[in-house]
């Protein structure tokens, strides 16, 4: 493990950025379903 | 509208100005008057970061977008989390760690004073036309339809933000904004749900989203790689990351919005609201369009929706043309309603016959608005305003109830004030801290700088009311304000990829690429037909390809690079 890592302040933030990202692509999967059932 | 409607516009636009006011009353330090204070928390900054993003044309012409091309539009926001994200983990920590005011105020630490300027310089000039436009964009269409004095509109927008921007500085952007957006969302929503409820009781719901989706509409996400298609999740992701990263990481405007807060955590989290919040409110938005779009395929719609124009050629001895014209349109709407009619109810044999019939009938409307547009431009009625830019405020003022129109008119302004109050709030600090005290009086107190920033504030008002009232002079305005911010962000956005990602390179290296990418940007805009938003990354890419070429030639012995 790094310092990096072992920093408990720059894991919560990656763990937030991950967060962010993973809504962003249930989002896109979302509009491309409705884009499925509707066109 | 009535006297109801004027209320509660009058009331919404003062109410949250005077609060503003009331809570920023008293002196403030400079660091207090252009960062505001600890006091103000990641809601309040996310919501600043997304009204200075959607300004009116989000509220006026996102609807219209997708009543006449459909909801693919919401592809070209699919960079934007990821620019956001790029944006937290590089941008916010080294703007917060250097305490600066502006974004350029970094290029002078990184590089030197003349590529600070160069990238303050660029950005005024882009800003500094932009207001003007974010306030003449919403005031041509609402003085068309309302009847107002152009200039009073504008003057209306454009006075109160300047006195309410130059009296409380950031923390009242921050204040303001945050209740305008809130005011904006519930406007929205009700105008969606009053939209909904005005659907015709022929169909369902899910039927009307049916019929909608098989006329085109909503389409919301395509894989396709096809370069003539214009939205696609491919272009959408990659243009809209480059236009988002200039955006949020390089221009103060926003830049001035997240470093309001108190601290890292509070400007992070600020930003991923926005990467979070972002995709699902312009889909909102966007399907309003598109229920609107339906709401017209049962109500008969106006052939033209800007009437103001339409009345005047009528007048200007067009009359005979334009009633033509409108009775085969009646004609095609009624043979158009029967048939969405028909395709709801047919079974999945008689489907295709009854969609092709209806697709037919849709190109006969679409041609047929066509050439009523033709015989405006013959009649030199033409306005200068895109036509779907008057399909949700026709809509607004036909059909919401009274009170709502007042509120919804109240958004628009309410989305213009907020912009414009960003836009100003940046450039006065930009021309006060990157101009005045280095270059023209460099040791004066704390309280000299806040007044010459706020006689700068107001300076750059005054300007932008000026460009929005001599903007009817620029043909197609709108769009203009957009190639204008692609022409520019590139150049930008590539001196601070430079600073940050390329050591070796020196400040006369990258102002001399920047100057480069500005003119090859520049040249190609005048000499070819290139989609405006790879202006973005073209800039981009020119700066980092020529400034480590100028730093191994022309200028390798020239400076020691920054941390060697």
């Amino acid at each position: 493990m790094n310092a990096r890592d072992s920093n408990p302040d720059a894991r919560s933030w990656r763990k937030a950025y991950s967060l962010a990202l993973s809504l962003f692509a249930v989002e896109v999967v979302l509009l491309y379903l409705f884009t499925i059932r509707f066109s | 509208m009535n006297r109801l409607d004027y209320f509660v516009l009058i009331a919404t636009i003062l109410a949250i100005p005077l609060y503003g006011l009331w809570r920023t009353r008293g002196s403030a330090s400079l660091r207090q008057y252009l960062k505001g204070d600890a006091s103000i928390g990641w809601a309040t900054i996310g919501l600043s970061v997304l009204a200075t993003q959607a300004g009116p044309i989000t509220f006026l012409s996102m609807p219209g977008q997708a009543y006449e091309s459909g909801i693919g539009f919401i592809q070209n926001y699919f960079g934007q989390p990821l620019a956001l994200i790029v944006v937290c983990v590089v941008f916010v920590p080294i703007y917060q760690r250097l305490k600066v005011y502006t974004a350029y105020q970094y290029l002078g630490e990184r590089f030197d004073r003349k590529t600070r300027l160069l990238g303050a310089f660029l950005f005024l000039v882009q800003r500094g036309i932009a207001a003007g436009i974010t306030i003449y964009a919403p005031a041509i269409v609402l003085s068309a339809l309302l009847g107002w004095r152009l200039n009073l509109t504008i003057w209306l927008a454009g006075g109160l933000v300047i006195i309410y921007t130059v009296v409380g500085g950031t923390k009242i952007v921050s204040i303001t904004q945050r209740y305008q957006m809130i005011v904006i969302l519930v406007g929205m929503a009700i105008a969606f749900a009053v939209a909904i409820y005005k659907l015709s009781p022929d169909l369902s719901f899910q039927n009307t989203l049916s019929v909608a989706g098989k006329m085109g509409k909503l389409e919301a996400v395509t894989f396709s790689v096809d370069p003539h298609k214009r939205y696609t999740f491919w272009s959408g992701l990659i243009g809209g990351f480059f236009l988002a990263l200039s955006y949020f990481g390089a221009d103060q405007s926003q830049v001035q919005r997240y470093l309001a807060g108190g601290s890292l955590r509070e400007s992070r989290l600020g930003l991923l609201f926005n990467a979070v919040v972002k995709v699902p409110m312009q889909f909102c938005i966007l399907l309003l369009g598109a229920i609107v779009f339906m709401f017209y395929q049962f109500e008969k719609p106006p052939v033209y929706f800007n009437q103001p124009a339409y009345e005047r050629a009528l007048q200007n001895g067009y009359a005979s043309q334009l009633t033509e014209l409108q009775k085969e349109f009646d004609e095609v709407f009624t043979q158009k309603r029967a048939a969405i009619r028909v395709l709801s109810t047919a079974s999945s044999n008689e489907r295709d016959a009854a969609m092709n019939q209806l697709r037919t009938l849709e190109a006969q409307a679409s041609d047929l608005r066509d050439r009523t547009k033709a015989v405006l431009a013959q009649a030199g009625v033409d306005p200068k305003s895109k036509e779907s830019d008057y399909v949700f405020i026709t809509f607004i003022l036909q059909q919401m109830p009274h009170g709502i129109v007042g509120l919804l008119i109240a958004v628009i302004l309410c989305a213009t004030m907020s912009a414009t109050a960003a836009t100003l709030n940046a450039l006065g600090s930009t021309t006060a801290i990157d101009f005045y005290r280095p270059l023209i009086r460099p040791n004066a107190s704390d309280h000299h700088y806040v007044v010459a920033a706020q006689a700068l504030t107001a300076a750059w008002g005054l300007i932008a009311i000026g460009v929005a009232s001599f903007a009817s002079l620029v043909e197609n305005l709108i769009e203009a304000g957009n190639i204008l911010g692609s022409v520019f962000y590139g150049s930008i956005l590539g001196l601070f990829l430079a600073a940050f990602f390329i050591r070796r390179v020196t400040g006369s290296s990258a102002f001399f690429a920047a100057l480069v990418a500005q003119t090859l940007v520049l040249v190609l805009f005048a000499t070819t037909n290139i989609g405006y938003l790879w202006y973005n990354f073209i800039g981009c890419a020119a700066v980092l390809i020529v400034a480590p070429i100028l730093q191994q030639t022309i200028f390798r012995s020239a400076e020691t690079p920054a941390g060697a």
